[in-house]
């Protein structure tokens, strides 16, 4: 019983939730909100996906958000540079998967602790970011085949949320059913016996950390098409969602692990309790509070993990 | 029986403290070799030294004839050498299984995809666990879970599990019991049965002489004394490492 | 430990059902794009406030300074189905999907200083040349249109960037005048640094040889009026000019001790109040948009604020 609650408490709160709002909050229940729900899911799951990955192998990436803003402002400049689309989302991506390598070099080879490299990488980035755009966000109605990405539609559905579901699929199996899934678990679950047993971790730390980097980049590329611009802080606000949205899914299936699918269903409770607020006529300070309540409630209920991340200094 | 490994001078600093000041040892392929000595007197860091968690300041290792470099764990392991450590690394917050198949996962062929085969490692690790542990059958149980005794019966599978032409194991049986000493004892007996070469570190002196071929005593570390195994008895031994000399007894 | 998960959830719920529904009214979203921004604040309040007046039901959200957030918001709020929206500082072009999605579900939208969209009603704003032409026109008007002056620019901003170039059109009609030195504000987290360092350089530079200082909003006046102090200068010995307005550049503009001279102010409240009435008009009696409002544009006049009209707008 009480393991039960412990693998699944989490995500049956999350379902109570759900059902709340179904009674409560007019509309909640519509398909289109449902599938409103769904594609703002899509943008923070990818990118809390990538942050897993790296917490996994027990490294903290505190520049994903504005990894994925360089990443967007990338081809978003591409783009309105007149490169063909395809080239500049190429161009974006490689931009957030170096820059996930770049951590990956500054913790594994320069023995530089992930808290403060990637603190480090994420100024540079937006930096960069400011750079590029001279802080004017690039705007423009941009190739359709492009947008279709972000605001395409198959019936009613976004196609953006069968992209999502078809990415979590290949996270899911790869880090629950590969060698290298577990490769990247057993490192940060205790570094020293898995080289021991032949393992190379600094090649695991780098692919965690890169994997952030590869996440920041295809939500850029989500994020621009949805929005057909691209600005420096454009994720911003994705930095403590999508921490929040791992942590949450810390505390369940897998107790005290940050796990894919965790970080999934946490990514649903996040929007649907900010879409809920939304439905129900709350102000928007509820919203910030109700995010720091998750944040400090899931770390306490799962901080070995992050303690070892963080100050393993 | 030809040279399995071979070490030529082999030093190793950590600082300021010396911890090897010259280790040569043969060990002979299909024999139980025995290092014993003092604590402190660095046999863990030798085994770390063959086993490629350390590398030595100066020095040299052969194997079946041919100098090695292990420059990580993965390296020695692929050479056919594989060590369960004194600290054990195991990873207590993953599975038994988990940490058996940790670096050498099996996996089966899925719609092309390269997966886990999960079910598989769990059946194999019952196999070997039941060689010196067999209470514990659930394979989904965390090592933290787990005594002492039964954490050391997992390592011990991890280096089964290699199927390596050398085994070595630094104070197997420091935490067992009567009857799990015993246990490892005969896996020790049964890997040179097999033909494998096994390297033992242990302070149990009856443990020693009921096993050992070839035993080399480390001192400050250096290897002061190497005896033949057979007629020793475990005061004998005893007496060898407090006394430091090679001379047979009185 | 596992309490806390009951305890979380408890709380997200209450948290939920204490801002929870209550009998109809009518309904109105107000989405501010960056609340820490003052003047954002103010106008997303104000909206709130009139709307309660009103007898409406009024959400204000905030999306930080998000885009994603911002179109996040704005498609919760079409989901939620409010009767009406209006939005500060929100970006047409950007948000063009969700604008086109409020119009197809009959939501009436006005946009506060947010630029046109076909998709809304129209767009409350002051006129930026209107306002930067009196800035700029008083300020050579402070050196009676003779000697030297500074300017602090910034111009990743539209707006900033308009005031900065009327700036010029008018120095180049009034060659007397010279700008002998100006600083581009970087758009960054640390915007006051820039400032700072890059006035206080052209200060000392300039050290006794000009007469006035330009700045394209009020927030670098403010502290441009603190390295002046700090360089030992007295009301009167240069003129400091900018855009904006706002209760700390009033009380500057009165303050013995501070060189803050004149301010253009936007009226955010009345442009907030504005819309609201506009909203009532035409959302609830029904007025037809074309009779109240021609074009996409609705001008919300500024006012020259100096020491002569000062007290009018200090609120005590
Ligand atoms: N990582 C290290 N850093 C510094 N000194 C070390 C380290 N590891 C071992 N030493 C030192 O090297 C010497 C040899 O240690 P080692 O662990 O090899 O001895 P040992 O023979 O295995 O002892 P025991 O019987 O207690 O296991 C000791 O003086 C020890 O303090
Ligand atoms: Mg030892």
């Amino acid at each position: 019983m009480k393991k039960l609650i412990e693998t699944y408490g989490t995500a049956l709160a999350g379902l109570a939730l759900f059902v709340f709002l179904a009674i409560f909050a007019n509309n909640f229940l519509s398909t289109a909100n449902l599938f409103n729900v769904l594609k703002q899911v899509s943008f923070l799951s990818i990118l809390a996906f990538g942050f897993t990955f790296a917490l996994i192998t027990s490294e903290l990436d505190l520049a994903f958000a504005n990894l994925c803003s360089l990443s967007a402002v990338v081809i978003g400049f591409l783009i309105s540079s007149d490169v063909a689309w395809p080239v500049a989302v190429a161009a974006g991506i490689a931009t957030g998967l170096f820059g996930g390598l770049l951590n990956g070099f500054l913790v594994t080879v320069l023995k530089v602790p992930s808290l403060i490299s990637t603190l480090g990488t994420a100024s540079i980035a937006n930096g960069l970011a400011f750079m590029i755009t001279g802080g004017v966000a690039f705007v423009g109605r941009w190739d359709q085949n492009f947008l279709y990405l972000g605001r395409g539609k198959i019936g009613s559905v976004p196609v953006i949320i069968l992209f999502t579901l078809a990415i979590l699929a290949v996270v899911l199996v790869l880090s629950t059913q590969t060698r290298l899934g577990v490769h990247l678990q057993a490192t940060g679950e205790n570094e020293e016996a898995a080289r021991r047993s032949g393992i190379d971790t600094r090649k695991a730390k780098m692919i965690g950390l890169a994997l952030s980097g590869l996440g920041a980049g295809v939500t850029a590329m989500f994020l621009v098409a949805n929005l057909s611009s691209a600005a420096p802080q454009m994720a911003g606000d994705f930095m403590l969602n999508g921490i929040a949205a791992t942590l949450l899914g810390m505390t369940m299936f897998t107790p005290a692990k940050p796990n894919i699918l965790g970080t999934f269903v946490g990514a649903l409770i996040i929007v649907m309790l900010s879409n809920g607020l939304v439905l129900l006529g709350a102000q928007y300070y509820i919203q910030d509070i109700m995010l720091g309540i998750i944040i400090i409630v899931s770390v306490a209920v799962s901080a070995s993990v992050l303690k070892r991340a963080a100050f393993a200094l | 029986m030809p040279v399995k490994i071979s070490t030529r001078n082999i030093f190793k600093n950590y600082g300021a403290v010396e911890a090897l000041k010259g280790v040569s040892v043969d060990v002979h392929e299909g024999e139980i070799h025995a290092i014993c000595g003092d604590n402190g007197a660095g046999k863990s860091t030798f085994i770390k030294i063959l086993a490629g968690v350390e590398q030595p300041d100066r020095g040299e290792i052969v194997v079946d004839g041919k100098p090695v470099h292990f420059d990580s764990p993965h390296a020695s392991l692929t050479a056919g050498i594989a060590t369960i450590h004194q600290d054990l690394a195991v990873a207590p917050e993953m599975t038994i299984y988990q940490n058996i198949f940790m670096g050498a996962e099996l996996t089966r062929n899925v719609l092309g995809l390269r997966l886990l085969d999960k079910p598989a490692m769990r059946r194999a690790a019952v196999g070997y666990m039941a060689q010196l542990n067999p209470s514990i059958t659930d394979m989904n149980a965390k090592v933290n879970e787990l005594s002492g005794g039964q954490r050391q019966a997992v390592a011990i599978s991890r280096a089964l599990r290699w199927n390596a032409d050398t085994v070595i194991l630094d104070e197997p049986t420091a935490a067992l019991g009567v009857r799990e000493t015993e246990q490892v004892l005969d896996l020790v007996r049964s890997l040179k049965a097999s033909g494998k070469t096994v390297i033992l570190i242990s302070h149990a002196m009856q443990d020693v002489a009921a096993v050992a071929d070839r035993i080399s005593i480390l001192r400050t570390g250096k290897n002061q004394i190497d005896l033949e195994g057979g007629d020793l008895t475990a005061d004998n031994l005893s007496h060898y490492i407090l006394s430091g000399t090679g001379d047979r007894f009185h | 430990m596992k309490n806390i998960k009951y305890a979380l959830a408890a709380a997200s719920l209450a948290g939920a059902a204490v801002a929870g529904t209550q009998a109809y009214a009518f309904e109105l979203g107000v989405v501010a794009f960056q609340m820490s921004a003052e003047t954002q604040a103010r106008c997303a309040n104000t909206v709130g406030e009139k709307a309660k007046e009103l007898g409406w039901d009024a959400q204000v959200l905030n999306s930080n300074g998000s885009l994603e957030t911002h179109a996040s918001q704005l498609d919760n709020l079409i989901q939620k189905g409010v009767d009406a929206m209006i939005l500060c500082m929100s970006k047409p072009v950007q948000f063009d999907g969700q604008f086109q999605a409020a119009k197809d579900a009959g939501i009436p939208v006005i946009t506060i200083s947010s630029g046109a969209s076909p998709h809304t009603l129209f767009d409350v704003t002051p006129n930026e040349y209107v306002m930067a032409a009196e800035a700029a026109i008083y300020t050579l008007g402070s050196i009676n249109f003779e000697g030297n002056i500074l300017a602090q620019k910034f111009e990743s901003n539209t707006g900033a960037r308009i005031r900065g170039e009327v700036l010029d059109l008018v120095l180049s009609e009034n060659p007397q005048v010279k700008l002998v030195g100006e600083h581009s504000m970087a758009r960054t987290k640390s915007w006051q640094d820039d400032v700072r360092n890059g006035m206080s350089a052209l200060i000392l530079q300039n050290a006794g040889n000009f007469g006035a200082v330009w700045a394209s909003f009020d927030g670098q006046a403010l502290i441009i009026d603190d390295l002046l102090k700090e360089g030992g200068m007295e009301k009167g010995d240069v003129a400091l000019v900018s855009i904006d307005g706002g209760q700390e550049v009033y009380r500057r503009i009165k303050d013995p001790y501070s060189m803050m001279t004149a301010t253009v102010a936007i009226p955010f409240e009345d442009m907030a109040a504005s819309a609201v009435e506009m909203m009532q008009k035409i959302a609830v009696d029904g007025v037809a948009k074309e009779d109240l409002v021609p074009g996409p544009y609705l001008f919300i006049p500024a006012t020259l604020v100096d020491k002569t009209n000062v007290d009018e707008f200090i609120v005590e």
